[in-house]
């Protein structure tokens, strides 16, 4: 009989918890709520006697100090009462802990059938709440209908004997395991059976599928194995292994590629295979620090003479879009087990985020799935809660509000390992399979969870996308299982290891079976959370925390060991072979037998039309303005603008410290406030060397051409890492694209061909920069699909697309940490330098932005100057000339000298007719043009004469001086002060907009 | 292995200069053990890091440790009130051998999530030698989230935590959703008299956070950060001194060293304030006295 065990704070303590409740009520839909009170309610569905029962409340979930409890409704007053649970089948990770406790402390083992679930109530004062006020606040604020239920009550309808009454999410699956074998008569058959079954299958792919399942000498082979027509199971291997996530068509494919302006056409095959392997591999034969590049889970670099790095990136946008807590949990969750499954395994040692979202106080028409604001409060905290209790320092991140997001947002997570470069003397980035080999799953059991999660991410958001992806992470889980598969690695029992992510078991085992050419799964002995899955649901569900081990039969006995004393679940589901097959079982029958060659040949490449109309062509021009005059105000608003203000509230939730490696923090100055331009860590606690890691997004520039977008955010990133004094000797960089969809189509997606030509070029770009900043690209993803349909005020849909977005990471090494350098201008008296050429470059910027316009002149990156200022610098650097550095970036020198002053907390006088220019740029465009290439740096005036020295060559400006005052001065020709202010006050505006955030 | 254990530490071969052998428990989600470990070893310990289970199978015994530390972490996920399973777990498994290991005079260390694992295992307050009483709580921040930022401490002087001798104030970072200090006002009150309060939340300038946040970044009741046993011997705190091994761990760091320089002076290479604490522990486990008066913070100077 299940018991229900309600848990609350003592009356006289405040609930945090409930406080949170009201201050979003208020600050997302103005509604004053009085209080809040939250009851935790723990749904024991297990035969415990009343003496169990007791001691588990006592002795386990309440807290005497400050909680009461009871297994019947506690009797907390309230006017409105919001009960919200899971839906059966959703992860839910306090009610698996609170099974573990009670096994632990009753010494009971709970039956597959017995479980612990779940939920909360709310009890609100507010006399005035409305119903629809309450629903409001239940569906837009404290539940998701796609994981939970929830119920409200009025106090009027509330039984305060049954309470809210047991409720059990329990997934009960009356069904028979069976295995479906499709007709594959004619290719608009097998279409129509992919559609049904949403296997997402490219039209393109089907004939080859068909021609292979109707080959005589394949049918004779099947025969044998008691199979005929290909078997649902079969399918969606394919389905799941041609998907667009995991084989990169868009990326792979053929683009026909014309230039509407001059008429010239040519063919670009494989933009992979062109921009990225082409310039990392020549890069690689050059550097000898690239030690692994374009096959393993996650690039690999050397850190120094023992130890290797590990570095990824991906986006998790079609989850986090739908349950924005879930879906960056999941996201930074899923990033981290990248590394682990990289060469033997790597230990994580950072992680960040980049998070692009529709603008926080959207108001208009358009009706998203989430608020802009609540899908943000979302993914801030499921990175919060996937980072922090991975253990694993967040040190960087970035957040940029654009309308385009708002039809699928954007959640970039990134991850780097460490691992020793040997592990008993072999290297530790190899690995290999040898047919015999058994094939283990770790982790996590598999569910219905997470089903056709990469075939959705391959398509665009609608009201017809499958919810049953949507997924909550268990970083507790995941946290066992990395200690543990570290020690097995030290240990040598690990041949192979790769997760289980996009496509779960089908993709791990499927593409690790291509080491021994063969595969043998015996898909029963899968343990599930439940049973009734179909065969073909256990092969491709995405349940997490799952990595796929090669363990050769001598050291098997020694790793599951290793497993229990872990507390980690390890299973053996089959063997590797060498027969070119994979082969799969259930209960001893075959459900799938395909030829491991399949993949790799035969099918056709996607094709792209792709047709670029210059800036001009488009009509793009600068805009007629006068000069502004209150040069002081303006600057102040774009201080206030929410690309630019503080994000202070995001970055403090992020655990940046844990592992003890922290050496430039993400929030720096004497107020502990302002971005540093890098993270910088000490990976090894026994060296001074250093590991530094930057990031960029600069989407506006695509609106003139994803070119220059391409180029300005990868310098910057470059930028940021020189900025703390990384050597410009070693960079390693990580490229994610997010694209609108690119395949033309002329009712939905007639601008299709466009978006192609810009992916061309953002490519063309990549490689460019790639090969003259020396920068390998040691990993990258792509996601092609940032577009959604939102309904408008008629009953109308609108599709939404996204801005051409690259977000670009950047790594690079530290000889000595005690050599870094901060952007906080440290003495009054130091002498202030604009080191780069600022030019009339107000295309895209953040300036024009304010005035609703794009303009042409877009920022143009010039490696043949810049590379050799950047290794000056980190000269002057080395030689401990710099006090202080900082890039000029977003907004320009107006909002980057400002910056300067908050970090440093001194005053900043400075004269702008000074700054090296091109021409003769007019103030704002000396003030806000963000031209790359530059930095604002600090100068003792001792060494004043070392540094121009070591400068020579290079457009280097001495512009003004740090003083002792607070004042922040501004002066044009004539010596006129164009902007005069104070540092208070810049601090002030600049950390108005989410000062109040915490 | 580690990694780079190429470079063989032979403080990590069993043997240290003091001969104290601290255990850093790992495992269930326990996140802070290769830090702790080095900063036992940077004090002269040895450490080794001892999963939970070890420890209750007996694969692995306290008795050959003189101090053991409950590491920073979310264990269990942390899912039913911070170190509440882990303390259930702890004390149910090996609560007699805990007591055992304290009553011979041993130190035990508490970070974070091992404070809170101390006051619910209720090794602390630990009033009139009662190890097992859940007299305080560590709950939800006021401010209602995980917060990380740097603190300013202020070692209470009649405190009889061996592990903070001969200092008076410093900087840790904190990082936790809850370490608000809450108890009774009589539990307070007998903290207070007793010496037990080990550490408060202080401003920069060395005036009392009073509560206010975001000195006092949790809302915890007299501002207090940490506190000891009746004997000095269990200490458990909220803030992180793992977390500042190195002086580039400290914000600050940048500015002092250019200040330094600019002086003629070169950048500390003594112990920071953090590892200060952990040779504490060993200085009083092998015999020697405390530690200097003055930290090395004071010789560079804040901002």
């Amino acid at each position: 009989m299940p018991h229900r065990l309600e848990i609350s704070l003592k009356n006289e303590l405040p609930d945090p918890l409930g406080q949170g409740v009201a201050r979003k009520a208020l600050d997302y839909f103005g509604i004053a709520i009085d209080t809040v009170r939250a009851v935790d309610i723990l749904t024991i569905d297990a035969d415990l006697s009343a003496r169990q029962l007791e001691s588990v409340r006592d002795d386990i979930f309440t807290n005497p100090v400050t909680q009461v409890s009871s297994y019947r409704p506690l009797s907390i007053p309230f006017d409105w009462l919001i009960w919200v649970g899971y839906r059966p089948g959703v992860r839910d990770n306090a009610g698996a802990t609170a099974v573990e406790a009670i096994e632990d402390y009753l010494q009971i083992r709970f039956t597959e059938e017995q479980a612990v679930y779940t939920s909360r109530r709310f009890c609100l004062r507010a006399p005035d709440l409305s119903r629809d006020q309450a629903d409001r606040i239940a569906g837009e604020l404290l539940a998701n209908d796609i994981i939970q239920q929830w119920q409200v009550f009025h106090r009027m309808d509330w039984n305060p004997e049954e309470g809210i009454g047991i409720r059990l999410p329990k997934v009960l699956l009356d069904h028979r395991p069976t295995v479906t074998p499709v007709a594959i008569d004619s290719d608009d058959r097998l279409r129509q059976i992919s559609d049904e079954r949403n296997l997402a299958l490219n039209p393109q792919d089907i004939p080859t599928i068909r021609a292979y399942f109707l080959e005589p000498s394949v049918r004779k082979e099947r025969r044998d194995v008691n199979l005929g027509d290909p078997t649902d199971v079969e399918l969606e291997y394919l389905s799941q292994a041609r998907s667009d996530h995991c084989n990169h068509n868009t990326f792979r494919g053929r683009f026909h590629y014309t230039d509407e302006e001059t008429g010239l056409s040519e063919t670009v095959d494989n933009l992979f295979r062109s921009f990225i392997e082409v310039p990392t591999l020549a890069l690689q034969k050059q550097k000898p620090w690239v030690v692994s590049v374009l096959w393993d889970n996650a690039g690999v670099g050397r850190f120094d003479a023992d130890t290797l790095y590990t570095i990824t990136g991906e986006t998790h946008n079609s989850p986090s879009n739908m349950e924005a807590y879930g879906g960056a949990l999941t996201g930074i969750v899923g990033i981290y087990r990248d590394p682990m499954g990289t060469g033997k395994g790597s230990r994580l040692i950072m992680g960040s985020y980049g998070f692009c979202v529709g603008p926080r106080d959207y108001s208009g028409e358009l009706k998203p799935r989430l608020h802009p604001r609540r899908l943000l409060d979302g993914v801030i905290e499921g990175v919060r809660d996937g980072g922090n209790k991975s253990g694993i320092p967040t040190v960087a991140g970035q957040t940029l509000f654009h309308p385009g997001y708002m039809g699928k947002c954007l959640v970039f997570v990134t991850a780097v390992g460490l691992m020793p470069a040997l592990i008993k003397g072999k290297p530790a980035d190899q690995k290999e399979i040898v047919p015999g080999d058994h094939v283990v799953m770790c982790g996590g059991r598999v569910g219905k969870d997470g089903i056709h999660g990469v075939t959705a991410a391959s398509e665009s958001f609608d009201e017809h996308t499958p919810a049953g992806h949507v997924q909550i992470g268990d970083p507790y889980t995941q946290k066992k299982m990395h200690d543990f598969l570290l020690e097995a690695r030290d240990e040598g029992l690990v041949r192979f290891i790769t997760d289980n992510g996009g496509g779960g078991l089908s993709s791990s085992v499927g593409e690790s079976a291509r080491f021994s050419n063969g595969v043998l799964v015996e898909l029963d002995r899968v343990p599930l959370k439940y049973a009734g899955l179909d065969q073909w649901e256990i092969w491709v569900s995405e349940s997490q925390e799952r990595m796929t081990v090669a363990v050769a039969p001598e050291h098997i006995d020694r790793f599951l060991e290793l497993s229990r004393k872990h507390a980690v679940e390890s299973t053996v589901i089959g063997r590797y072979t060498d027969t070119g097959k994979l082969h799969i079982l259930y209960e001893g029958e075959t459900c799938a037998y395909v030829d491991l060659k399949l993949l790799t040949a035969g099918f056709p490449q996607w094709e792209f039309e792709a047709r670029w109309l210059s800036p001009e062509h488009r009509g793009l021009c600068e805009p007629a303005m006068r000069p502004p005059v209150d040069h002081t105000r303006l600057l102040l608003d774009m201080l206030e603008r929410p690309n630019i203000c503080s994000k202070e509230w995001i970055t403090r939730q992020y655990d940046h410290e844990v592992q003890g490696t922290s050496v430039v923090k993400p929030l720096l100055g004497p107020m502990r406030d302002v971005p540093g331009d890098a993270a910088v860590l000490r990976p090894r606690l026994d060296s001074r060397k250093g590991l530094a890691f930057a990031q960029a997004l600069l989407p506006q520039y695509s609106a003139i051409d994803a070119y220059h977008m391409t180029a300005c955010t990868m310098d910057e990133a470059v930028r940021r890492l020189i900025a703390v004094g990384a050597d410009p000797a070693h960079m390693g960089g990580v490229d994610n694209f997010c694209w609108p969809d690119i395949q033309a189509h002329p009712e939905t997606n007639p601008d299709g061909a466009f978006k192609a030509a810009q992916l061309v070029r953002s490519c063309r770009a990549l490689k460019a920069i790639c090969l003259s900043y020396g920068i390998p690209l040691l990993s990258g993803k792509d996601s092609m699909y940032v577009d959604g349909y939102l309904a408008g005020r008629y009953g109308e849909f609108h599709k939404v697309s996204a801005l051409e977005t690259l977000q670009f990471s950047a790594v690079s090494v530290v000889e000595d940490i005690e050599d870094c350098v901060t952007p906080d201008p440290k003495s009054p008296g130091d002498l202030l330098y604009v080191l780069g050429v600022t030019r009339n470059e107000l295309g895209g910027s953040e300036y024009y932005e304010r005035f609703g316009y794009i303009g042409k002149n877009v920022p143009q990156v010039r490696p043949e100057s810049f590379l050799p200022l950047y290794r000056s610098l980190h000269h002057a650097m080395g030689r401990g000339l710099v006090e202080s550095a900082h890039g000029v970036y977003r907004g320009g020198l107006a909002v980057h000298l400002a910056m300067v002053a908050m970090a440093g907390g001194l005053g900043l006088h400075a004269d702008l007719t000074a700054v090296t220019v091109e021409g003769s740029p007019s103030e704002e465009q000396i003030l806000y043009s963000e031209s790359a290439g530059r930095f604002i740096v600090t100068i003792a005036p001792e060494n004043r004469d070392a540094f121009e020295a070591a400068m020579a060559g290079h457009p280097v400006a001495c512009v003004g001086r740090i003083t002792e005052d607070d004042g922040f001065i501004l002066r044009g020709v004539d010596e006129t002060e164009r902007v005069s202010t104070t540092v208070a006050e810049l601090r002030e505006v600049w950390k108005r907009p989410f000062g109040d955030l915490i | 292995m580690q990694e780079g254990s190429a470079v063989k530490d032979p403080r990590k071969e069993g043997g240290s200069a003091s001969g104290v052998r601290a255990l850093v428990l790992t495992g269930f989600g326990l996140n802070c053990d290769h830090e702790t470990a080095h900063a036992l070893r940077l004090a002269g310990a040895s450490a080794e890091r001892v999963h939970i289970n070890a420890l209750i199978d007996g694969s692995v015994s306290l008795e050959r440790f003189q101090l053991l530390v409950f590491i920073g972490g979310f264990s269990w996920a942390d899912d039913h009130g911070a170190g509440v399973i882990q303390a259930v777990r702890m004390k149910t498994r090996i609560g007699g051998e805990l007591l055992d290991f304290i009553r011979s005079g041993n130190l035990v260390l508490g970070i974070c999530n091992g404070f809170q694992t101390l006051v619910n295992i209720g090794l602390l307050p630990g009033f009139d030698g009662d190890y097992t009483s859940r007299r305080v709580a560590l709950m939800a921040n006021d401010c209602g989230n995980f917060r990380d930022q740097w603190v300013n401490l202020l070692v209470q002087g009649d405190s009889r935590c061996v592990f903070t001798s001969g200092m008076d104030r410093l900087e840790l970072p904190i990082r936790h959703g809850e370490g608000k200090f809450t108890c009774e006002p009589g539990v307070l009150e007998k903290l207070s008299r007793n010496g037990q309060v080990v550490l408060r939340y202080e401003r920069p300038d060395g005036e009392p956070a009073g509560g206010a946040f975001p000195f006092n970044p949790n809302g915890s009741l007299q501002d207090i950060a940490g506190i000891c046993d009746a004997t000095g011997r269990v200490f458990g705190l909220m803030p992180h001194p793992e977390a500042y091994l190195h002086w580039t761990n400290h914000p600050d760091w940048a500015r002092w060293k250019s200040r330094l320089r600019r002086s003629g002076r070169t950048f500390p290479s003594e112990p920071t304030p953090g590892v200060r604490i952990f040779q504490n522990a060993v200085a009083y486990l092998s015999g020697e006295a405390g530690g200097s008066g003055s930290t090395a913070a004071s010789a560079v100077g804040g901002d």
